[in-house]
């Protein structure tokens, strides 16, 4: 009897949990979709970027991220597409600048203003938000300043060429470039099939140091003009680095990846690429025991900003406007999680730049180090892509490869661009 | 057999009225939805503004256009005097009663069943500048002069993507030959043999004038197929180097989803319909004026 009575106890005991907790489910779960572009390659999302994620979601049982991975190269053409037709997610990955604005203008993003001093009274200085920051409202938080430019060389292959040092100047540059075409060694890896390439990771940098990092806007505003000849002078520079054959020979028909591909089979003495690599090329040189070095491109004469390196924040979440109250909280919630100072220490160990002011760890690689060191003694300038309109981006990144396979000159390139402005 | 379906007209409308409004739903309708768009500008997010034939004004007085749609005559020649008459010379070979010949069947049509990216991803690598199958092959023949860096070079990257293209629909035109070659009635083969018709003469005036119909179908289908090519040309080139792969079909979607020019993207979608119209009109017309 005892026992009957027990078991009935217990069996009811456990209904009423069951029925307990699933009704408490029922009414307190929230849906969250969710899209970014980490399909996990990089040391950034695979470490630090995805894990949290999937913390957020063990910690927080009622809420349900539905989350779409889309790779980075459809995710802009993806969100743009579907929010032309109004049918975006509720947390998104989203894009600085140019790209970002207009989904702000449609008014289909949430401002964070109120909430946005969690993040600027120590931690992020509310400059690095400028990217994301329309009318004095901030629409996302970046989690990475990525510099879009740096050159990736393999020492051993200079060394053979007769170069221990990184050239200084933009002359020897070229001088080691022809050494090592007669050592029968591509110089240059490119792949600018996507067209992005010479636009993000060159031109952006070039340009900002020969036109100054204000020229951009100047422009814009219609105060300066593409015809310039401090920016034709800029384009001067692809033209010639191709003409003269430092390129491999198909870079219009690879993609990035190809590009350092070629690279880590020793087919070109080196890449240029951006802030996303560095882990990846770190790994990678220790993997196959190659001797890497890392810099930027070097002086150029008649350089207004010699300093200048293309960087932009990116890796931001934004939300959706018109979610519901407990949706709301919510995406908020995972925003406050997902930015935290230990979020922006751990990118820092995996080698990335952080738009928040935390200390460096004190276990961080020397080869980062090297890095940060690099990096800090630059300034930081505009990236092309982030602060021209959609149309320029189109134009210049075709413009690019055309200057390239010879069908169009650094002055009719220069003509377009503005004529298109 | 046609009083019998007299009395049944209604059951057949019935059974074409699924197909035919999914039809309705998913492409005639779209069409007329987009020739509206073509008339205004929109950028996907702002409200539209009419703007009447700007963006038809705009496409034409475009040189990335015009080279868009000589680019797409490549593709629509290659595919007219490439894959239609290799497929029919396939078709007449494997129905022939040779060994193999299922084998064979599978083989030809297997790229048509291949998703198009893996297609594109696959010939990438056979053109590799560096690695790639054909350059190897060059120069271990000794045509070391012939190697060409295929996808890279303006000037011949046109002509590598047309060839991927003829290779991947071969298959099926070849199919829609070998069907039609079936219906071939063996009597009558065998009556022109016994007038002397032999070899050659039997397929030219025997077989192919009693396939004229497949043709025809298999050339309409082979012009509109060529007018709306992406995936491959996508994939391998993204369009470019500067233009030089740059069909219709992916300069509209450039301007559209990349340039967020729905209205323009539109413009050159409607033209896309009218030109395919024009030139399938035109073949009909040619096979009615010479094909008795």
């Amino acid at each position: 009897m005892i026992n009957k009575k027990n078991s009935l106890i217990i069996f009811i005991v456990l209904i009423v949990g069951i029925l307990f907790t699933s009704s408490v489910m029922a009414q307190e779960t929230v849906e969250l979709e969710m899209w970014h572009a980490w399909t996990g390659q990089d040391a950034f999302a695979s470490e630090v970027l995805l894990p949290k994620i999937e913390e957020f979601q063990e910690n927080n049982p009622n809420i349900k991220l539905k989350i779409q991975v889309i790779p980075n190269d459809s995710y802009r053409t993806k969100l743009r597409t579907q929010a032309a037709g109004g049918q975006i997610p509720d947390i998104m990955q989203t894009y600085p600048g140019s790209e970002v604005q207009p989904l702000v203008e449609a008014g289909l993003l949430m401002d964070l203003e109120g909430i946005i001093d969690y993040w600027t009274d120590d931690l992020i200085p509310r400059d690095s938000l400028s990217a994301y920051t329309f009318n004095d409202k901030v629409y996302a938080i970046p989690a990475k300043v990525n510099y879009t430019h740096f050159a990736f060389y393999n020492k051993d292959m200079l060394a053979e060429a007769g170069y221990t040092e990184w050239p200084e100047t933009y002359e020897e540059f070229k001088v080691m470039g022809d050494a090592l075409k007669e050592n029968d060694i591509v110089p240059i890896s490119l792949g600018n099939k996507a067209k992005w390439v010479l636009q993000s990771i060159y031109i952006s940098t070039i340009g900002d140091r020969l036109t100054g990092i204000d020229y951009l806007e100047d422009v814009l505003a219609g105060e300066r003009k593409f015809t310039d000849p401090a920016f034709i002078k800029a384009l001067d520079v692809i033209k010639e680095l191709a003409d003269e054959g430092y390129f491999n020979k198909d870079a219009n028909s690879l993609n990035d990846m190809e590009m350092r591909q070629a690279f880590y089979q020793k087919r070109a003495a080196m890449f240029f690429g951006g802030a996303w690599d560095i882990g990846g090329v770190i790994e990678t040189a220790k993997e196959e025991d190659m001797n890497v070095g890392i810099a930027t491109f070097p002086q150029i004469e008649g350089e207004v900003a010699p300093k200048a390196l293309s960087g932009v924040t990116g890796s931001a979440f934004s939300i959706r406007s018109g979610l519901s109250e407990a949706q709301k909280e919510a995406a908020i919630k995972f925003l406050k999680f997902f930015y935290s100072e230990e979020t922006y220490v751990d990118l820092l160990r995996t080698g990335s730049f952080v738009p928040a002011k935390v200390d460096l760890p004190a276990d961080i690689s020397p080869q980062f180090q090297d890095v940060i060191n690099l990096v800090n003694e630059h300034q930081i300038g505009p990236v092309y892509d982030a602060v021209l309109p959609i149309n320029l981006i189109q134009t210049i990144n075709n413009g690019l490869q055309s200057l390239t396979t010879g069908e169009m000159t650094s002055e009719e390139l220069a003509q377009q661009m503005q004529d298109n402005l | 057999m046609e009083h019998i379906y007299k009395h049944k007209k209604k059951l057949i409308y019935l059974g074409i009225l699924p197909a035919f409004l999914l039809y309705l739903g998913f492409v005639i309708i779209p069409i007329f939805i987009s020739a509206r768009y073509s008339l205004v500008e929109w950028n996907g997010f702002s409200p539209p503004s009419f703007v009447g034939l700007e963006n038809y004004a705009e496409m034409f007085g475009n040189n990335i256009f015009w080279r868009s749609l000589k680019n797409n005559m490549v593709v629509v020649l290659a595919s007219v005097l490439g894959q239609v008459p290799i497929g029919f010379l396939l078709a007449l070979l494997v129905n022939q009663k040779i060994k193999g010949r299922h084998f064979f069947r599978t083989i030809i049509f297997m790229p048509v069943v291949i998703s198009a990216v893996i297609i594109s991803l696959v010939w990438s690598m056979v053109y590799n500048y560096n690695f790639g199958l054909l350059n190897n092959i060059l120069s271990f023949v000794g045509l070391e002069s012939w190697i060409q860096n295929w996808l890279s070079d303006p000037d011949i990257a046109m002509f590598s993507v047309a060839a991927v293209i003829i290779w991947q629909f071969v298959g099926l035109y070849f199919i829609i030959f070998l069907a039609a070659l079936q219906t071939v009635p063996d009597e009558i083969l065998e009556a022109a043999k016994i007038d002397g018709a032999q070899g050659w003469k039997r397929t030219l005036y025997i077989t192919i004038p009693l396939v004229k119909d497949s043709i025809l179908a298999a050339v309409v289908l082979c012009i509109s197929g060529s007018l709306k090519t992406f995936a491959l040309i996508y994939v391998m080139t993204n369009g470019g180097p500067s233009h030089a792969t740059e069909v219709m079909a992916i300069h509209m979607y450039d301007n559209t989803f990349n340039g967020m020019k729905f209205g323009y993207g539109s413009a050159v979608s409607i033209f896309i319909v009218i030109f395919g119209i024009v030139l399938v009109t035109i073949v009909r017309n040619l096979f009615a004026k010479f094909g008795d």
